[in-house]
C-alpha cells in the first residue's frame, strides 16, 4: 500500500522484475510508436483529414506501456476516450488503427467508431468509451462473467481523474469490492479534466484514496516511471487472480495536447507543459536510464523515433487508400 | 391448457431458460429471498442461488452496466430495474452503452441482454413510480422494445428476448401481473415482429398494447352485441414493429384508433399514424385517425384523479361510439 | 322610410331570377306601379315595377345577375327622403388617425368610397367605419360590411379557411378515381359534409363510364333543358302512352287555308298558317270529346270547361309551349293572330306566364321539317297531344269504285293517357277531327 520503492536503482529494478535488455527495448521502442502516433494524428487534423475530433495521450506512454506488460494478452481491456496509447501497447494493428481513426471500412469498427470508440474484442479490448465513466460499470459484468466462467482473466478498466466524480464509480467500486470481483482499476490522473485542475473538482485528493471507503487496496504512484507503473500492476494483477478483489492504481501523469481539438489549453501555463515535457516526460526518463545503464547508444534515440515515425507513416499511407464505408450500408450492424 | 399468471408466465421462462442455459442470470435489486418487488423472482433463489440470482445494492446506472458488460463477454444477463421510472437513470447505460455498442464497434461487439421493467399506473403509486416510457426507449436504434399483454404473450416474447442477441427492453404492466390465461407447457417462442389480432373486426381497427388491450377487448364484447364489431391488434413488439398487420387490417376496416397509457404528446400512437398514412393503407382511410392516450399529466396519486389520467373502459367505448358513428 | 324594391317569385317552384335589364337607373325618379327593370324566370321574363313613387337608389345587382328571390335589390326614397347616410363617402387622407387593425383592410383608393345606403345603415350599427370595408364592386354592400365585420372577430372564428377545395377522405378519392365519378358531383355526408367512400358509391355511376380519350362539348343539364327533361320523363313514365294515326286527306283544308289568307292579305293581316286551322277545328273536336280534353290530378279526373290549346314551339335551345286559351270560342282570324303573336314572342322570350299556364291539349307540328308521322310525349298535366306530320301529295282510292286520285295526304297521332283515355274513345275523337279536316263545313253544325 502506499508509495513505492524509492532507494533501487533502474537496473536493480530492472532485474528485479525480470527484464532482459529486449524486452526493456521494446518497450522503449513502443512508447516511441504510441508517441509518434499521437504526434502523427496532431498533424493529420491540422491538414483536415480528420473529421470529428481526438482526444490524444501523448505524455501518458508510461502507464500504457507498463501496464500492459504487466498483465497478460488476454486480459480483458475496458478503456476511455485519450485510449490509443492503450490500444497500440495492447498490441493492435496499428494500420488497422489508423483506418478507423480516418472512418475508413477497414478500420476497428468499420469507420462506425472513430477515434473515440476503437475496439478488437477479438483480442478481449472491449472498446474505448466516449461516455467519461460510462465503461467502468462494464467491468462489473466482466468481473461476473469472469467468475462465472471460473477463468483466470481479470478485467482491467482505465478511467480518467474526472471519471472519478461520475457516480457510477463510486457505485461500480461498491459492488467491486462486494463481490471481490477480478477489476484492475486504473485511475490515469493526468491532472485535467477536460478544462479543470482535478484539485478544484474533488474534495479529497489522491483520488485512490478513495477505494478505501470500499475496501479496496489502493496504491497512487508516479505514472511517468515505466517501471514503476510495470511492478504495481503486475502485482495487482497478481492479487487480483487469486481472488481477492479488485485493486486500484492512481497513476499520476500528464497530458501535452489539449483535452481535445478544440482545447485552446488556456487553463494551464505552457510553463507547466514545458516543465513535464522537458523534466518528466516518459519517454525521456526512461530512454535516460537505458543510456545511462549502456542498453542504449544516445543517438539510438533518434533512430527509435524515427523507426516509429516510418510505422505510423506507412501506416498512414495505409489508410489513405483504403476505401470509404458505401452510403448504401448505413443501416447496417444496428442489430445483430 | 393450464391457466397461469402473467407473473407466473414469466416466471417460468426465467426458469426454464436458466436452466437450459448457464449462462442466463438475474441480476437486480431485492431479487433473491425477497422474491423481487413483484414476486417474479420468488423462489429462484432456492434454485439457482446466488451466483446466477444476483442481488444489488441500489444502483441502478451500474447494474445496467453490469449487464451489459457480462453481454458483451458472451453472458445472457436479464437485469431487472424495479420500475420503468428508474429506467432515467439508467439511460447512459441503456441508451449511449447497450444501444450503441454493436452499431459503433462496426458489428463486432454484440449486447445480449434483457432489462425487465414494470410499468403503468392504476396502483396509487404516483408520479414516480407509474410511468409508462415506451416510447423513448423506442427512439433509440439498436434496442428493442417488447411490451406482452397475455401471460401466454409474456412468456413466449421472453423466451426470445433472452436468446436475442440485442439488448431487449421487456416492460411488463404492473396491473397485469395478476391476470390469467392459458400457457401452454412446453418451450414455445413468439417472435418479434409479429402482431397478434386479438379479436377480428370489420369496423375499426384498434391497435394498442398492454393493459389497454383487455380494456378494449372488453369494451369490444359489449359492442359487438350491438353490431359494432371492432378489429383489436396488439403488437406485442413495439420495435421491430409489424406495421403489415396493422396496414391491412385498416386496408379493411378504413378507420384507426391508437389506444395507449404513455401520455399522448410524442407517444407511440403518432409513429402508428405516421406509418399508417405513409402507408398503402392511406388510401383506404374514411376517417380521421384517432389516438386514445394518457392524458400530459405525471400520474396522480388520488384514485379518482389516477383513473382520470389515462383510458378507461368507459373512455374507449365513447371513443369507439364516436368513430363508428362518423363523429370525424 | 326607403322602401325596398324585391326580387318577385312569379312561379310556385321558382328559386331565383336573373335581371335582364334595368329600365331605370340610379338615382331617376320613379312613379309608382312603373316598371324598374326586366328579370327572367325559367319560364318566363317578367317586369318588375316601383313599389313606391320617389327616386331608385341603392341598385345592388346588375344585368346578368342571378338573384334569389325575395331578395332585396334596390330602394326608393321618397321626396325630400334622405336615408341615414349620404351615398358616398369621402375617405380622409392618411394622416388621420384609423384604427391600426383596419388599416390593412382599407379600400386601396383614398378616393370616395361608395356604398349602398343599407350598408352604410349596417356599418353604423355595427361601428365599423364605412371606408374600412373591402369590396371586390363599386359599391359597399351590405354584404361586403357583413364579411368585413365577421374577419375582425377571434382568430378561432376566423380560422375557418375559405376554400374551394372539396373535403373528402382518402377512401372517397381513390374511389372516385377508380370509378370514374368526379367528386364536385358527390354530396357528402360526413362530418363539415364531408366527402366519404359511401357517399360516392351511393353516386350512380354514369353510363357509359367516360373514358378520357373521348372527345365532346359537354352541356350541362340545367335551366330549361333540365325542367323539359324532368317533365318529360316524368309524363313518360306516368302516363301510360297510347298512341293512334290517322291519315286525313287535307285539300279541303288546303282551300280554306288559301280562301282565309286571301282575306287576311286583304285586311292587312297576318298569315293564317296550317297550324291555325288545326288549332281550331281540334278545339272544335274536343269540345265534342270532353274527355280528351282533361287532367289527372290526384285521382281525379277534371274535364276542363275551356279549351286551351297548347303550341308546341320550337326555341334556340329548346321548346316552349304558349296556350291558345278558348280556342274553341275564337275565329280563324283571331285563332291565326293569337298564334302568330304567341310564337314571334315566344322565340322573343317575352311571353307571359299566363300565356304558358292552363293549357288543356297541346298540339305539335313537324310538318314543316318533312316528318310524315311521329308520337308526341304528352305535356302534363294535360291527357292528350296531337302530332301533325308533313303533307304529302300520294295516290289514294278515292271511291269505292277503287278510283285512284292523287291527293294531299297529312298524318296525325294522337297521343293519350290510358289511365283516362281508352283506345275507342281516342280513336272516336280522331274519327271526327279528321270528319272535319276533311269536311269543314261540319264546324257549322
Amino acid at each position: 500500500m502506499g508509495e513505492q520503492k524509492a532507494n533501487e536503482t533502474f537496473t536493480e529494478k530492472a532485474e528485479r522484475l525480470k527484464f532482459s535488455k529486449d524486452e526493456l527495448l521494446d518497450m522503449y521502442k513502443t512508447m516511441c510508436v504510441i508517441r509518434q502516433f499521437e504526434l502523427m494524428a496532431d498533424k493529420l487534423y491540422a491538414l483536415g483529414k480528420v473529421h470529428g475530433t481526438m482526444h490524444l495521450s501523448a505524455g501518458q506512454e508510461a502507464v500504457a506501456v507498463g501496464l500492459s506488460h504487466a498483465t497478460r494478452v488476454d486480459d480483458y481491456l475496458i478503456n476511455h476516450h485519450r485510449g490509443h496509447g492503450h490500444f497500440i501497447s495492447k498490441k493492435a494493428d496499428i494500420n488497422l488503427m489508423m483506418c478507423e481513426f480516418l472512418g475508413k471500412e477497414a478500420g476497428y469498427c468499420k469507420g462506425r467508431g472513430g477515434s473515440m470508440h476503437i475496439a478488437d474484442f477479438s483480442s478481449n479490448n472491449l472498446g474505448a468509451n466516449g461516455i467519461v465513466g460510462g465503461g467502468i460499470p462494464h467491468s462489473l459484468g466482466v468481473g461476473l462473467a469472469i467468475q462465472m466462467k471460473n477463468l483466470d482473466q481479470i478485467c482491467i478498466t482505465i478511467f480518467g481523474d474526472g471519471a472519478s466524480n461520475e457516480g457510477v464509480f463510486h457505485e461500480t467500486l461498491n459492488m467491486a469490492a462486494l463481490w471481490k470481483l477480478p477489476i484492475l482499476f486504473i485511475c490515469e490522473n493526468n491532472k485535467y479534466g477536460m478544462s479543470m485542475d482535478i484539485e478544484r473538482v474533488s474534495a479529497k485528493l489522491p483520488i485512490a484514496q478513495r477505494a478505501e471507503s470500499y475496501g479496496i487496496p489502493w496504491y497512487y504512484i508516479d505514472g511517468n516511471d515505466l517501471l514503476a507503473v510495470y511492478e504495481h500492476a503486475h502485482d495487482a494483477a497478481q492479487k487480483i487472480r487469486s481472488g481477492s478483489g479488485p485493486v486500484f492504481i492512481e497513476t499520476q501523469t500528464y497530458r501535452y495536447f489539449g483535452h481535445s481539438k478544440s482545447d485552446r489549453n488556456l487553463y494551464r501555463s505552457k510553463e507547466e507543459i514545458d516543465t513535464w515535457r522537458t523534466t518528466k516526460d516518459p519517454i525521456l526518463r526512461f530512454g535516460n536510464h537505458l543510456i545511462e545503464n549502456g542498453l542504449m547508444k544516445a543517438q539510438d534515440t533518434e533512430l527509435y523515433e524515427q523507426e516509429a515515425l516510418r510505422i505510423i507513416e506507412a501506416a498512414v499511407a495505409f489508410a489513405e487508400v483504403s476505401p470509404d464505408p458505401d452510403p448504401s450500408t448505413v443501416a447496417e450492424y444496428v442489430y445483430a | 391448457m393450464p391457466e397461469i399468471t402473467y407473473v407466473e408466465a414469466i416466471r417460468s421462462a426465467l426458469r426454464e431458460e436458466m436452466r437450459r442455459d448457464e449462462r442466463v442470470f438475474i441480476i437486480g435489486e431485492d431479487i433473491g429471498r425477497y422474491g423481487g418487488a413483484f414476486g417474479v423472482t420468488t423462489g429462484m433463489l432456492d434454485e439457482f442461488g446466488d451466483k446466477r440470482i444476483i442481488e444489488t445494492p441500489i444502483s441502478e446506472p451500474s447494474i445496467i452496466g453490469a449487464a451489459v458488460g457480462a453481454a458483451v463477454v458472451g453472458m445472457r444477463p436479464i437485469a431487472e430495474i424495479m420500475f420503468m421510472d428508474f429506467t432515467l437513470l439508467t439511460l447512459d447505460q441503456i441508451g449511449n452503452q447497450a444501444a450503441k455498442m454493436h452499431y459503433m464497434f462496426g458489428g463486432k461487439a454484440t449486447v445480449p441482454m434483457v432489462i425487465r421493467m414494470p410499468g403503468g399506473s392504476g396502483t396509487g403509486a404516483a408520479a414516480q413510480h407509474s410511468q409508462s416510457l415506451e416510447t423513448l426507449l423506442m427512439h433509440l436504434p439498436g434496442l428493442k422494445v417488447v411490451t406482452p399483454s397475455t401471460p401466454y404473450d409474456a412468456k413466449g416474447l421472453l423466451l426470445t428476448a433472452i436468446r436475442d442477441l440485442n439488448p431487449v427492453c421487456f416492460i411488463e404492466h404492473k396491473l397485469l401481473y395478476k391476470t390469467k390465461g392459458e400457457v401452454p407447457e412446453g418451450e414455445y417462442t413468439i417472435p418479434f415482429g409479429v402482431a397478434d389480432i386479438k379479436r377480428d373486426g370489420t369496423d375499426l381497427t384498434i391497435v394498442s398494447n398492454g393493459i389497454m388491450v383487455r380494456k378494449a377487448l372488453a369494451v369490444a364484447e359489449r359492442l359487438a352485441q350491438e353490431g359494432i364489431n371492432v378489429e383489436i391488434i396488439d403488437p406485442r413488439t413495439l420495435v421491430p414493429l409489424d406495421s403489415e398487420t396493422i396496414i391491412n387490417s385498416v386496408i379493411k376496416t378504413g378507420k384507426l384508433l391508437v389506444i395507449h397509457e404513455a401520455c399522448e404528446t410524442a407517444g407511440w400512437a403518432g409513429e402508428i399514424m405516421a406509418v399508417i398514412s405513409s402507408s398503402r393503407a392511406f388510401d383506404y382511410l374514411d376517417a380521421p385517425m384517432r389516438r386514445l392516450t394518457g392524458k400530459n399529466v405525471p400520474i396522480p396519486y388520488n384514485r379518482v384523479l389516477e383513473r382520470a389520467a389515462v383510458p378507461q373502459e368507459e373512455d374507449i367505448e365513447r371513443e369507439i361510439r364516436a368513430i363508428v358513428k362518423g363523429a370525424y | 322610410m326607403p322602401v325596398p324594391v324585391i326580387m318577385p317569385k312569379v312561379d310556385m317552384d321558382q328559386e331565383k331570377a336573373t335581371i335582364i335589364s334595368w329600365e331605370k337607373n340610379e338615382g331617376d325618379e320613379v312613379q309608382y306601379d312603373e316598371t324598374i327593370l326586366t328579370v327572367e324566370t325559367e319560364k318566363v321574363a317578367i317586369d318588375v315595377t316601383a313599389p313606391a313613387a320617389g327616386t331608385l337608389v341603392g341598385i345592388l345587382y346588375k344585368a346578368g345577375d342571378v338573384v334569389p328571390v325575395a331578395t332585396e335589390i334596390a330602394y326608393i326614397l321618397k321626396p325630400g327622403e334622405t336615408l341615414p347616410n349620404t351615398p358616398t363617402v369621402q375617405t380622409q387622407a392618411s394622416t388621420t388617425t384609423q384604427d391600426p387593425a383596419s388599416v390593412a383592410t382599407k379600400s386601396p383608393t383614398p378616393s370616395a368610397v361608395q356604398a349602398s345606403p343599407l350598408a352604410l345603415r349596417v356599418a353604423e350599427e355595427l361601428h365599423i367605419p364605412i371606408q374600412d370595408v373591402p369590396t371586390k364592386h363599386q359599391k359597399i354592400s351590405k354584404e361586403d360590411v357583413e364579411v368585413y365585420a365577421a374577419s375582425l372577430k377571434s382568430p378561432e372564428q376566423n380560422s375557418i379557411v375559405s376554400t374551394d377545395k372539396i373535403a373528402a377522405t382518402p377512401a372517397a378519392r381513390r374511389i372516385s378515381r377508380e370509378i370514374g365519378i368526379p367528386l364536385s358531383s358527390v354530396s357528402g355526408t360526413g362530418p363539415s359534409d364531408r366527402i366519404q367512400a359511401g357517399d360516392v358509391l351511393r353516386v350512380e355511376k354514369p353510363s357509359p363510364a367516360p373514358s378520357i380519350d373521348r372527345q365532346a362539348e359537354i352541356v350541362p343539364l340545367v335551366g330549361m333543358r333540365a325542367k323539359i327533361a324532368n317533365k318529360m320523363q316524368a309524363s313518360f313514365q306516368d302516363a301510360p302512352h297510347i298512341a293512334e294515326t290517322i291519315e286525313v286527306d287535307v285539300s279541303r283544308l288546303e282551300s280554306l287555308k288559301a280562301r282565309l289568307n286571301d282575306v287576311a292579305a286583304s285586311n292587312g293581316k297576318g298569315k293564317v298558317s296550317l297550324t291555325a286551322i288545326i288549332v281550331k277545328l281540334v278545339a272544335w273536336a274536343l269540345e265534342r270529346h270532353p274527355y280528351i280534353n282533361t287532367s289527372l290530378i290526384d285521382e281525379n279526373i277534371y274535364l276542363w270547361n275551356e279549351v286551351n290549346i297548347g303550341v308546341a314551339t320550337a326555341l334556340e335551345n329548346g321548346l316552349i309551349v304558349p296556350v291558345v286559351h278558348g280556342a274553341n270560342r275564337l275565329s280563324f282570324t283571331e285563332t291565326a293572330e293569337k298564334i302568330n303573336d304567341l310564337s314571334q314572342r315566344a322565340r322573343q322570350g317575352r311571353l307571359e306566364l299566363t300565356e304558358v299556364q292552363r293549357g288543356t291539349f297541346t298540339i305539335s307540328n313537324l310538318g314543316m321539317y318533312g316528318i310524315n308521322q311521329f308520337r308526341a310525349i304528352i305535356n302534363p298535366p294535360e291527357d292528350a297531344i296531337l302530332a301533325v306530320g308533313t303533307v304529302t301529295r300520294k295516290p289514294i282510292v278515292i271511291d269505292d269504285k277503287d278510283t285512284i286520285a292523287v291527293r294531299p295526304m297529312m298524318s296525325l297521332t294522337l297521343s293519350a293517357d290510358h289511365r283516362v283515355i281508352d283506345g275507342v274513345v281516342a280513336a272516336k275523337f280522331l274519327s271526327d277531327l279528321a270528319s272535319v279536316i276533311e269536311h269543314p263545313e261540319l264546324l257549322l253544325e
